[in-house]
């Protein structure tokens, strides 16, 4: 209704709201959060391979991730399953520092998926004043990139995305890829662009020949491959032009006046980057992990 | 109701069509005879055409100073957010919705609470835009609402128990209901609001008595519409004929368009009113063509749902200017002739006037002085645009590029709250707002982890000293009669009366009583929150009584850009209000 129903506008202001009076919120440091016995993590509520329910039990790489991170605390894990909202600024105000309208108070302790990224952390709003002040982004452990499979029976090959003028592909709808295909090339991909609930229900339309490519993150495609391991499906090697960031890191986000907290949590993923276990945590889902950018751009 | 005086009881026994302390029920005749009779409100908008306006002389503009509250009812609890409804009034019992699906019965002459029903709404549940509600309607027994889980739920009026529920639409794929439901013969009539999730909008009838589906009208072209009998669906014919002839791809399965705030009945000409939201995604660039029938206003044959015609105010739009906004039927003279207009004063900034029997486009103008991203109205009422104040593609260079300014700002140059048109003055009074957005590209946005193209966008006020303004507009004409400006952005509803009054409300927390004729201020009285709901008035035991709402909240404080810092202040509320003029006691009269 209201609507900037958008995926396209930010709402950076909101960060400058009021807190009412009545819905002040409690933030947990770090001492509170030992002594308490649990760790609450936001995570993506069905969002495969990242954060998803499967047979009755949390899965996917950001629930390991949660997991380890809670172990090696020495508390209990807690999950927070996040609706997205309609940016990132939104699920930041929902689940860390303010909570939604509806659920008033009820935030985590630390959100996963969150972007490591100094112009996004140092972003300023319209008035001029720091957009993201009550959060701290720290902790990356993972690159992401965009990535589209194919039918290798239905096209030869995916030079560039210049085919799909041709070839029908499935996205999910509401989604970065969505808007891209629907944009790009001057919008001569829209009438081939079709879209589903979700990009699970794109791979299926693929198998059925009612698309011949998806689109969606690495991590996505990787992991619908792997499941449908005997569709023969294939991973494409096309550029992404106009996309804004070709590759970002993820880490993690806490209330600004939680550091401890943050550090805590950052020496335990920087120690599972480091030793390997982060990469053998994407391995087990079946997915190629990339070092984000701290690690390598040395 | 033994809390009520003999003397109350008294009148109404008298209003009892049966025995023993049972009121009669809403009828149809009622509903549809709304607008004429003053001792009830039984319908959104005081008539099912939506005019607001009351033939009660009682309070007018010699003694409307003499106006004080007769009684105020807290909503209570925590729940203090935006309050939008309308009140409805029968039998000497008020029905109100409070924010988060709350809906309560009052007794009219005391602001004695009877019954209070809360909706229970599930946890994941993501309303785009605050928590708020437009009101009930009344049929029968039963008063029936929507819930922000797009829920339709029918309460028996004397104990607020639950008769029947009925889910309209999944709210877990973005759905709800904020409007009132409309009745019109046997039927319940309610859109869906949503939009940010790809759903598409549609309108549906359902059998008042028990909730059983009757018809479903698509407001997307290309969505098959269907009417049920015997509990099986029957093909009732796509809506605009076939998929794809406004819209790329399969973009028509998500487009949007949403009905959301609900429509009205013209009784003359047979025809449902109804007004649809922007199309999705966002972004213009991303669909070209029309996209019908996003941002237009549909009549559809209250008996099956079939899209008699449509007129679009903003074809392929890129502002998110919904076209949701009240279409207000009334009749005019022409020389001798009688037009059936229907008149509407759109986001955009354009005030349309269409012959409501077939659509055709009358004439519009701006009813707002600052209109940039349309030059003009060609002569079948289609914006010339403006391109250069269309935002960019989103593919276009991320490095925070170009900034478009375009005015009205995407909250409207009149928003949700509903005009009143006078059938003394033939004027419309609008409550619009001045203000622009600018919009600009930027690189880094991110959405569930992933990065992206994103846009950012703020809100600014035209002017320094004020933002909304209450316009006395001619529909012949397209003149201004008067203005009154007000600081912050008006967000309430209007009512006229025939005692040459007009009646809103200002965030700032004042309901207002002005005159029809000048605009002269001749009445306010501070409710102690935001008033943006609807006004209304009725006669009871022989006195006129003015009711509203208060309760500050809505969309303002959540989208307000630079306007937060106006409004930043003003705090919430949720208090209904009714004011009548003390009878002179016999001490004064010595």
């Amino acid at each position: 209704m209201l609507s900037l129903r958008v995926i396209g506008l930010c709402c950076c202001l909101l960060l400058a709201m009021p807190v009412q009076a009545f819905n002040i919120t409690h933030i947990r440091d770090h001492d509170e959060i030992i002594e308490s016995g649990y760790l609450k993590v936001a995570v993506y509520e069905n969002y495969p391979p990242y954060s998803f329910m499967q047979d009755g039990q949390p899965r996917g790489v950001d629930v390991e991730l949660a997991k380890a991170l809670a172990a090696e605390l020495g508390v209990e894990l807690r999950l927070q399953w996040m609706t997205p909202d309609e940016n990132f600024d939104g699920d930041l105000r929902n689940h860390l520092w303010k909570g939604h309208y509806l659920r008033p108070g009820q935030i985590a302790d630390v959100m996963l998926r969150a972007p490591n990224d100094k112009a996004y952390s140092n972003m300023r709003d319209d008035l001029g004043l720091p957009a993201h002040e009550l959060i701290h982004m720290f902790g990356p452990y993972q690159q992401e990139r965009w990535q589209a499979a194919y039918d290798p029976r239905k096209i030869d090959a995916v030079p560039s995305i210049a085919i799909f003028q041709y070839h029908p592909v499935g996205v999910e709808e509401d989604s970065i890829p969505a808007f891209y295909l629907a944009s790009v090339m001057n919008g001569q991909l829209s009438k081939m662009t079709r879209h589903y609930r979700n990009l699970g229900q794109a791979f299926a339309a693929m198998e059925t020949g009612e698309v011949h490519a998806v689109m969606g993150t690495q991590a996505e495609i990787d992991w619908l491959l792997a499941e449908h391991a005997d569709a023969g499906m294939q991973l494409t090697e096309n550029a992404y032009p106009n996309m804004g960031k070709q590759v970002w890191d993820l880490g993690m986000a806490v209330h600004d006046s939680n550091r401890q907290l943050a550090y805590a949590l950052g020496d335990i993923a920087e120690a599972m980057v480091l030793d390997g276990r982060m990469a053998a945590l994407y391995a087990d889902y079946g997915l190629r992990y990339m070092l984000p950018s701290y690690y390598t751009d040395i | 109701m033994t809390h009520r005086s003999p003397f109350v009881l008294t009148a109404l026994v008298a209003a009892m069509s049966f025995s023993g302390l049972a009121v009669a029920g809403v009828t149809y005749d009622d509903i549809n005879n709304d607008a004429t009779t003053t001792d009830s409100i039984v319908s959104y908008g005081m008539g099912t055409q939506g005019q607001r306006y009351s033939p009660l002389t009682m309070v007018n503009d010699t003694n409307v100073d003499q106006l004080q509250p007769a009684w105020a009812f807290s909503l209570g609890g925590e729940k203090q957010r935006g309050q939008q409804a309308q009140p409805m009034i029968k039998d000497g019992v008020m029905y109100i919705t409070g924010s988060y699906s709350r809906v309560f019965a009052v007794d009219a002459r005391t602001g004695k609470k009877l019954w209070q029903y809360d909706a229970r709404l599930p946890d994941g549940i993501m309303p785009c835009c605050d928590v708020i509600n437009r009101g009930v309607a009344l049929i029968d027994d039963l008063v029936i609402f929507g819930t922000l889980d797009a829920k339709l739920v029918a309460l028996h009026k004397d104990t607020g128990k639950v008769v029947w529920r009925k889910t309209v639409a999944d709210y877990k794929a973005g759905y709800a209901i904020t409007a009132a439901p409309l009745i019109v013969n046997g039927k319940l009539i309610t859109g869906v609001s949503g939009g940010e999730f790809g759903v598409v909008g549609k309108i549906e009838a359902y059998d008042p008595t028990n909730g059983e589906l009757l018809w479903t009208r698509p407001t997307i072209e290309g969505h098959m519409g269907y009417t049920y009998k015997d509990g099986k669906a029957i093909e009732a014919g796509i809506s605009g004929g076939e998929a794809n002839k406004t819209w790329p791809g399969d973009l028509w399965k998500t487009g949007g368009g949403a009905p959301w705030l609900g429509g009205f009945y013209d009784p003359e000409t047979n025809l449902l009113l109804f007004g649809t939201g922007n199309p999705a995604p966002w972004n213009s660039h991303m669909r070209k063509g029309d996209n019908l029938y996003s941002s237009s206003r549909l009549a559809l044959n209250p008996d099956d749902g079939t899209i008699t015609w449509h007129f679009q105010t903003t074809p392929n739009d890129g502002w998110d200017y919904d076209g949701v906004n009240e279409l207000v039927s009334f009749n005019y003279k022409e020389g001798n002739k009688e037009i059936k207009a229907a008149a509407t004063a759109d986001r955009n900034g354009f005030f349309y006037v269409l012959d409501r029997t077939n659509g055709k486009f009358i004439r519009g103008f701006p009813f707002v002085d600052t209109i940039t991203w349309a030059k003009g109205l060609d002569t079948n009422g289609r914006p010339i645009y403006s391109e250069d104040h269309r935002p960019g593609a989103p593919t276009e260079s991320g490095d925070q590029g170009k900034t478009v300014y375009a005015a009205p700002a995407f909250l409207g140059g009149k928003n949700w709250q509903p005009m009143a048109y006078s059938q003394d003055t033939g004027l419309f009074y609008v409550p619009s707002n001045e203000w622009g957005m600018d919009i600009w590209n930027e690189s880094t946005a991110y959405k569930k982890g992933a990065a992206y193209l994103g846009a950012g966008f703020t809100i600014k006020p035209i002017h320094d000293d004020y933002i909304g303004v209450l316009r006395a507009m001619d529909p012949k004409t397209g003149k201004e009669v008067w203005r009154v400006k007000n600081p912050a952005p008006l967000w309430g509803g209007v009512l006229s009366t025939k005692g040459n009054l007009v009646f809103t409300g200002n965030p700032e927390g004042y309901l207002m009583a002005f005159n029809a004729k000048n605009g002269e201020k001749l009445w306010e009285f501070n409710t102690g929150s935001g008033v943006i709901g609807n006004p209304v008035t009725w006669d009871m035991d022989g006195e006129q009584y003015v009711s509203v709402l208060s309760g500050w909240g809505g969309a303002v404080p959540l989208w307000g850009g630079q306007v937060a810092e106006i409004v930043k202040d003003f705090n919430q509320g949720g208090m209904l209000w009714t004011f009548k003029i003390p009878k002179p006691t016999p001490v004064a009269n010595r």
